[in-house]
């Protein structure tokens, strides 16, 4: 539910959701817990629960400094403490967590960690910081150590850990640091994770992340110490998007029961204006009319059949579209920037196309690139048979970068409406002859109130024909301008190669001819014949057919005969 | 006249004299490789694309000469011009063997094919590549320039390796060693190994006391006969191809038909590629289309292995199993227009349907000797050929 833009206050479901987890979580073990919702939250298979530890902490550090207006500069590093065990910290210069605070904010499950924010956007699992330190606490038995300061008073340490019976935070060696520090740092240890290179790995991620927020400044430490930077290239911060209210098209059922128990209002009529976005009074009057109950009743009496019917009036009722002002894209320019700092291509086109509405009634936006050339694509190694040798060799391959609401999505690529569009495209038409060993980058950013992904581990995109739709316009216009390039570049090294096959000729064939006739005047033979070559090229360029360039005839002789 | 009749001629079979085709002088065919060269000089110099023009060879331009009863090559051209990214490696390479020859032309040397194709390969400076990387492509080129300057390779001073053997009362000179003159049944049991080039001007048949020539495909059945005395016996030249004929081979089976006027009889395997070797013989090969003229022996004659002979004399339990690829041999066999006669037709049809073939050395299974004592004699006797 985090990548909903939509504002605590408004969002009751939110609340009972983590009411219901709460509870549930009281009544199993911590153990058990996480076991019940791995998928949801991110934590099956080893290689993604690292990737997911770090998203959380990395965007709760984002999200901080966004919201606090600083420019955000974030450092991750990793080290392995033994098998299968790593230790991660993450350290921001976000405004920090004032020290009465501190230990709520981060060490109650489900509650309040979020309570310095007002909307939250890149969040895609919703297992928050404090769910991280659970799972720290729950694998190795250890707290978690947090260092905080503020513009205002000192940097305090403190290590928490959460009391899973009353869901408080436990505060130990608490003590204050001489060092001036404002910002966030956090450092827990975890096990049954594993860290690895590859298009899952939290490289890839971060890399990704760096990519998408082109106003941040971004370190990373891997576990042998290798370091990586991603320095900003942005000086601006994007827009907060701003909160806004679901819109009627878009809630189902159970939705609707949710909202009308939570429901301020004392009617049905009153709660559909004030929880609904673009629910007017002409709206109200056409449901009115349309459903076979009085609106008028408390809306927290709704029954299963009484919000069924309303939902069968409002699709029966024509509304306003979705607002889509919203939504906040990373932008053209800002994609353009990132992208030529950090994967470096020879050339690039980014589009941001304009929001629009799909069908379940959710704005979305689509924001496409594609990088080519250069240092675009992925590194992968093919073996390759030279005579009776395997040699390995590093080529460039494709790859696609998907985000929902800029955050990256790294799991699930097949089953993605997004891979599979974008693996669509007739490629070659822009000059891409194998799609898959081009060197080549496709970006695509979902942008939506509500992403509809494939299933609850929240890492694919399904197959909504609006936003195929969308996508494919947005990478077919940005093809069209790489492969304007790709053709263009691929007619001069033709041309380049042509020229090279005959210069490397032409001193064999007039030194043999020299030879024969005994002609003294070679270097007039050579002059001419790469005149004629220049002349040759040109109106090939022209499009002029030389007789020369008519097919050769095949004069292979068809018979095997054994002959000397 | 090339070579010149030194001694008497044989006992039974006068000397017909030699085709125009042995009479171009090594000036001549150096002066064509010249101007093959300065062609494309003048055309540089004008500053037109140069190009070279040989003759398509393969299936699209040979065809069967109903009335000579040979393949031919016909008159459709190639040009292969420099300017052309798919021929101008082809053209360089045409260029260096024109060249290479008329300097063996010059200077009178000659060279095996390999020699030539290791005396040009050389690393095209600044690239990884070389002016051949193969002899293949080197042979393909020899051809390429044989038919633009219109001659065969021998006489561009370029020749084959020796294969194939020659046995029986045949004297020869030969002119390249001294003037050696030996007699091919006094060689002892191998015979005489026979060059590629078998040109009067190097080998001169001397004297022949023969009444046929028998062509044998395998090295073995041609040992087998020497030792049963066969050659002596029926007063044959026995000629072993070991496998395809080589040119030296056709040549001088061609030269003992035309010149010393023998019939030729063809003795190999019942299988596709011992008929493919009677039908080189014979008609000509697609490789050498423009020399079945000096090659081809239209009124050769088969005596086996034929599948009737395998009930003729019960050899049903020594054939073999064709293959595959033999099948399918079969079947393009049975297309070629010198193979429509309808003695042929069945034989073929036979084969396919029955998937059988059956080699010389089968004949073994009735007695070492059989062959030379019952099955040839008997069949070339009542001229039982196909």
């Amino acid at each position: 539910m985090a990548e909903k833009v939509l504002e605590k206050k408004e969002t009751p479901r939110k609340e009972v959701e983590a009411e219901q987890l709460f509870t549930e979580f009281k009544e199993h073990s911590v153990a058990d817990f996480f076991k019940k919702n791995k998928q949801m939250l991110g934590l099956s298979g080893k290689q993604r629960t690292m990737t997911t530890i770090i998203h959380e902490l990395v965007t709760n550090s984002l999200d901080a400094c966004e919201e606090a207006g600083i420019l955000p500069e974030i450092e991750v590093s990793i080290s392995e403490l033994g098998s299968e065990y790593y230790e991660i910290s993450v350290v921001d210069n976000g405004p920090g967590i004032p020290e009465d605070k501190l230990a709520s904010a981060m060490g109650k499950l489900l509650a309040g960690t979020k309570f310095h924010r007002l909307v939250q956007t890149r969040g895609q699992q919703g297992i928050g910081v404090s769910g991280i330190i659970l799972l720290s606490q729950m694998t190795t038995g250890k707290p978690t150590k947090l260092i905080s300061g503020t513009n205002k008073g000192k940097t305090v340490s403190m290590e928490i850990s959460i009391d899973s019976k009353t869901n408080t935070p436990k505060v130990s060696d608490k003590h204050y640091l001489e060092n001036k520090f404002k910002g966030l740092a956090i450092k827990c240890k975890f096990k049954d994770i594993v860290y690895k290179k590859g298009q899952s790995s939290v490289d890839e991620y971060l890399r990704r992340t760096a990519i998408a927020n082109p106003h941040l400044t971004l370190k990373f430490q891997d576990p042998n110490g290798e370091a990586t930077k991603y320095t900003r290239t942005v000086n601006k911060l994007p827009s907060i998007p701003t909160a806004v209210k679901p819109h009627p098209r878009g809630v189902t059922v159970d939705e609707m029961l949710t909202y009308a128990r939570h429901a301020q209002a004392r009617k049905v009529n009153s709660f559909l204006t004030t929880t609904f976005d673009r629910f007017g009074q002409t709206s109200v009057d056409s449901v009115s009319q349309l459903a076979h109950f009085d609106l008028n009743k408390d809306p927290r009496s709704l029954s299963w059949e009484e919000a069924e019917d309303l939902i069968k009036a409002i699709k029966q009722t024509k509304f306003i579209a979705p607002s889509t002002d919203n939504l906040v894209p990373i932008g053209e320019d800002q994609i353009k920037k990132s992208l030529k700092a950090i994967v470096e291509p020879e050339f690039l086109a980014v589009v941001t196309r304009k929001p629009t509405v799909y069908q379940g009634g959710y704005a979305f936006q689509i924001e496409a690139g594609v990088a080519y050339g250069g240092k675009a694509g992925r590194l992968i190694s093919v073996e390759k048979t030279s005579g009776k040798e395997v040699i390995t060799e590093e080529v460039r391959s494709s790859e696609i970068i998907r985000y929902a609401n800029k955050a990256p999505l790294l799991f699930d690529a097949g089953g993605c409406a997004i891979t599979k569009t974008a693996e669509s495209v007739d490629w070659k038409r822009y000059g891409v002859n194998n799609f898959d060993t081009s060197p080549i980058t496709v970006l695509v950013n979902l942008i939506s109130v509500h992403i509809p992904y494939t299933s609850a581990g929240k890492s694919a995109v399904s197959d909504d024909t609006d936003i195929v739709a969308e996508i494919k316009l947005a990478l077919m216009d940005v093809s069209r301008k790489v492969g304007i390039y790709i053709i263009e570049k691929k007619r001069e090294e033709e041309k380049k190669e042509k020229k090279k096959v005959f210069a490397k000729y032409a001193p064999y064939v007039v030194d043999a001819l020299v030879h024969t006739t005994g002609e003294k005047n070679k270097e007039l033979l050579l002059k001419n014949l790469s005149n004629m070559v220049l002349e040759k090229l040109k109106m090939e360029e022209a499009g002029i057919k030389a007789p020369e360039d008519e097919v050769i005839e095949d004069d292979s002789v068809a018979e095997e005969e054994f002959e000397e | 006249m090339a070579a010149k009749k030194e001694t008497k001629a044989g006992k039974k079979h006068e000397h017909k004299g030699l085709d125009t085709y042995e009479t171009e002088t090594t000036r001549e065919i150096e002066e064509r490789t010249l101007q093959v060269a300065k062609n494309i000089v003048d055309q540089i110099k004008r500053g037109t694309s140069p190009t070279f023009t040989t003759k398509v060879r393969g299936l699209s331009n040979v065809y069967f000469d109903e009335e000579k009863k040979y393949i031919q090559l016909g008159d459709k051209q190639v040009t292969r011009p420099f300017l052309n990214l798919g021929a101008a490696r082809k053209f360089m390479q045409t260029m260096l063997v024109n060249d290479k020859c008329n300097e063996y032309l010059k200077e009178g040397k000659t060279a095996s094919i390999r020699e030539i194709y290791y005396e040009l390969k050389r690393t095209v400076a600044n690239t990884k590549e070389n002016t051949f990387e193969g002899q293949n492509e080197s042979d393909e080129v020899i051809v390429d320039v044989e038919h633009a300057v219109n001659t065969i390779r021998e006489k561009l001073g370029l020749h084959a390796e020796a294969k194939g053997s020659l046995y029986g009362d045949i004297t020869l000179k030969d002119r390249k060693h001294d003037n050696d003159i030996f007699n091919c049944n006094s060689l002892g049991r191998g015979g005489w190994s026979i060059m590629s080039r078998i040109e009067p001007e190097e080998i001169e048949i001397v004297d022949v006391n023969a009444d046929m020539v028998l062509v044998i495909e395998t090295a073995a059945m041609y040992n087998r006969l020497i030792e049963e005395k066969y050659a002596r016996q029926h007063n044959a030249i026995l000629i072993g191809t070991s496998g395809q004929a080589a040119r030296g081979a056709r040549r001088l089976v061609h030269r003992l038909r035309y010149e010393y006027d023998l019939p030729v009889i063809v003795f190999t395997d019942g299988d596709p590629y011992g008929w493919y070797i009677y039908s080189v013989i014979k008609s000509g090969s697609m490789a050498l289309a423009a020399h079945s003229k000096y090659m081809a022996v239209p009124d050769a004659k088969y005596v086996g292995m034929t599948l009737t002979d395998v009930e003729t004399y019960g050899l049903q339990n020594v054939t073999e199993r064709m293959k595959d690829g033999d099948v399918k041999r079969a079947k393009e066999l049975m297309n070629y227009d010198w193979f429509k006669s309808k003695e042929w037709q069945s034989e073929l049809k036979l084969a396919i349907d029955k998937k059988i073939r059956i080699e010389q050395q089968a004949l073994a299974n009735k007695s070492l000797d059989f062959v030379a004592r019952k099955y040839l004699p008997e069949k070339i006797e009542k001229e039982i050929f196909l």
